[in-house]
């Protein structure tokens, strides 16, 4: 079927005015303020590269890596646990065990919950002394492993890490049980009848044919964890302490651009300069994952 | 016909009349509702017929909020605005966001030292509304248990400590997880075992962070450490009051404005205040205050008449009044009557007599660029001493590497 030019353009164009104005347009002027020093307020004065030589050196830059470092420490653990305990979970579901349908509901819950008053639930059960967290560990005779978990650099990210997969996993069991479920019950059986245990029929055939939904998944939490800022902000705050052992590129971003506290000078164009170089890292992952999501179409 | 017309009057006025007189207020401080209630009233019963439309927002996000709704045209008649000097007041003033006042309020209440805080080019730009008085503050009733007198030394500190320690009480609740609350201890610390004269010798480059005065102050907070609650990098200001308030910690190193929350959450506390103790029994001790900020007038004022006028009233002792009754806060304004109350009559006086004239926090050169003594020096490092990751001697080497970037006196030292 042919359709005319402009008929394409009158339903294209709304959208693209919105995209336009929404996406690209920040997205350049968040490039070319990088190159300006701009307080936020009042003229911008053109600094050239100066922005960049600054977020890479001295001890800015030893900020910045440890927060990249942070963001990459953020996406493998990320990998490991929401991919490999929601596949779990997942197949738990899909083997229709009892409560499947009541299960499946509650790991989506915490999904629902927003933000702010997940970190302030958390903030409440993390308490070093009447934390609900450090008082089950003393109901069950573990009271040695009691910690001041968001107060120490050794547990503060991985606490936040597991903070964030409480909240997140039931959107990843979710899409990797609907996977499961689309894999044709006549291939499962087969293999049964062939002699197939469950252990080779999951990892010789579910996870196979369940992998492109992987690569996916994988693909959006590169992306998700270099952007991500609302768990550490609700958690540890704009200083992302103790002593910046959970701050991301995003919390370095925000207080960059829109400082911490007191009255401090802030400076837009360095805080610009900071999210050029989160899109240098996202944007070539994100171009691989329209390519896979485009040829996982053709394919199909 | 003539009924339609009229309900279109009827409609046009109220709408009007909703809008008459009404004066929105943004501020950080959620606290301070009840004063503007009480303000609201007191116009109203002078013959203003103002209503104030107050909004709060978390301290954080603040000022980021006022400089884009100010920019946009969407901001409030009045805002809480911070001291000077600092790069975010500054550059309000500097770009016309923030208009001058000296010329519709009279401003005779201020001491000069306040005015200087919201001045810029021979214009005053808000009027002051508190000062801030921070220090050691403690349960008497321990002290008094404890046969305990208010230390004079940090030896005698150390002490007191020891014997409530002893006694089975956390002698001081820190709010590790809270950085800034950190830097706000080393800065009290810092103005009576340091003493004005050495601040004052660090902000002309006559000495700098690595003078061992400096690492003995880091090391002296690092050794108290023994003493605080056990877990205390991950409690925050919240944890802080409700055990302090309810007799778990008998010390908090904290600002004024705690006392209210500490009130509200025990109205039966017996709270005591003093100075942190000098290293050596022949120093003066001294109290880190600051001017908390002032009420300035922004350029998106829409009801400029009564914003003038609530601009007036914040300039007069019965302001004060109110603002201190809600909020046991001191006032800037002089001349106010402070609720009956030893506690807020020995800071008052200690506000007056004791005041460090140098210091390195709020309102201070440090924290005005980055990297900044406040966001960038203290409040990390201290985390970093007080986890056993950072020496004194390191805290002190990080200060100096940190200001000598950007602070010409302190540079190549």
């Amino acid at each position: 079927m042919h359709i005319k030019l402009k008929y394409l353009l009158v339903f294209i164009l709304p959208a693209m005015l919105l995209y336009t104005v929404f996406i690209i347009y920040p997205l350049f002027d968040s490039l070319i303020l990088s190159f300006f020093s701009w307080s936020g307020v009042g003229a911008r004065t053109f600094v050239g590269l100066r922005n960049f030589r600054t977020i890479f050196s001295g001890s800015f830059g030893k900020e910045l890596f440890n927060a990249f470092f942070n963001n990459v420490y953020f996406f493998l653990m990320l990998i490991v646990i929401e991919l490999g305990l929601g596949f779990l979970i997942a197949l738990m579901l899909a083997s229709k065990i009892k409560g499947a349908g009541a299960f499946r509901v509650v790991t989506y819950i915490p999904n629902m919950i927003p933000l702010v008053l997940v970190g302030f639930m958390w903030g409440l059960f993390l308490n070093p002394q009447v934390g609900l967290v450090n008082q089950l560990l003393k109901l069950v005779g573990l009271g040695g492993w009691a910690q001041p978990w968001l107060g120490q650099s050794s547990t503060a990210l991985t606490t936040i890490i597991l903070v964030n997969v409480w909240r997140n996993l039931g959107f990843y069991v979710l899409v990797i049980l609907a996977a499961i479920l689309d894999i044709s019950p006549e291939l499962i059986e087969a293999a049964y009848i062939d002699g197939a245990n469950n252990w080779k029929i999951t990892w010789r055939i579910i996870f196979p044919l369940t992998f492109s939904t992987f690569r996916t998944l994988a693909i959006l939490l590169f992306i998700w964890s270099f952007n991500i800022f609302d768990t550490v902000y609700a958690l540890t705050g704009v200083q992302a302490g103790p002593y910046r052992s959970t701050d991301v590129l995003g919390t370095l971003f925000y207080r960059t651009a829109f400082g911490g506290l007191g009255s401090g000078a802030v400076d837009m164009g360095l805080g610009a300069s900071v999210t050029v170089f989160i899109f240098a890292i996202v944007m070539p992952v994100s171009i691989l994952y329209v390519y896979l999501v485009e040829k996982k179409q053709r394919s199909a | 016909m003539k009924k339609k017309l009229l309900l279109v009057a009827i409609a046009v006025l109220l709408v009007v009349s909703s809008f008459a007189g009404k004066v929105t207020i943004w501020s950080w401080r959620p606290q301070d509702a009840e004063v503007w209630q009480k303000v609201e009233a007191a116009l109203k019963a002078q013959g203003h017929d103002i209503t104030i439309e107050f909004t709060s927002y978390l301290a954080t996000e603040y000022d980021s909020k006022v400089n884009l709704a100010l920019q946009t045209g969407t901001g409030p008649d009045l805002v809480y605005s911070r001291r000077l000097p600092g790069g975010r007041t500054q550059v309000l003033i500097e770009n016309g966001l923030y208009l001058p006042i000296n010329d519709h309020v009279d401003l005779v209440n201020f001491p000069e030292a306040s005015l200087k805080s919201v001045s810029w080019n021979d214009q005053v730009f808000g009027v002051p509304f508190a000062v801030q008085v921070v220090g050691i503050f403690y349960n008497k009733d321990y002290y008094d248990q404890f046969g305990l007198q208010e230390p004079t030394t940090w030896d005698e500190l150390v002490a007191n400590a020891a014997v409530i320690k002893k006694n089975g009480i956390d002698p001081f609740f820190i709010s590790g997880k809270d950085a800034w609350t950190l830097t706000m201890q080393h800065a009290m610390a810092g103005v009576s075992v340091l003493g004005p004269e050495w601040i004052e010798a660090l902000t002309n480059g006559e000495t700098n962070f690595l003078d061992p005065k400096f690492t003995d102050l880091n090391k002296k907070l690092n050794d108290l450490k023994v003493y605080y609650q056990n877990g205390f990098m991950g409690n925050s200001t919240v944890d802080q009051d409700a055990s302090f308030a309810f007799g778990q910690a008998a010390m908090v190193f904290y600002g004024i404005w705690g006392y209210q929350v500490w009130k509200d959450l025990n109205p039966d506390m017996n709270v005591g205040y003093f100075m942190v103790p000098t290293a050596t029994a022949d120093q003066k001790p001294y109290a880190y205050t600051y001017l908390d900020g002032a009420i300035a007038l922004t350029s998106n004022v829409k009801n400029r008449a009564d914003s003038i006028e609530i601009l007036k009233f914040c300039a007069t002792p019965e302001f004060g009044t109110i603002f201190a009754g809600v909020t046991y806060n001191i006032p800037a304004v002089s001349g106010a009557t402070i609720p009956p109350n030893p506690l807020l009559e020995e800071v008052l006086e200690v506000y007056n007599n004791h005041a460090s004239p140098f210091v390195y926090w709020v309102g201070s050169v440090f924290t005005t660029q980055k990297p900044s003594l406040y966001d960038d020096v203290l409040s990390p490092g201290m985390q970093e001493m007080y986890a056993g990751k950072l020496t004194p001697e390191g805290l002190s080497k990080m200060a100096q590497d940190a200001i000598s970037q950007w602070y010409p006196p302190l540079m190549g030292k």
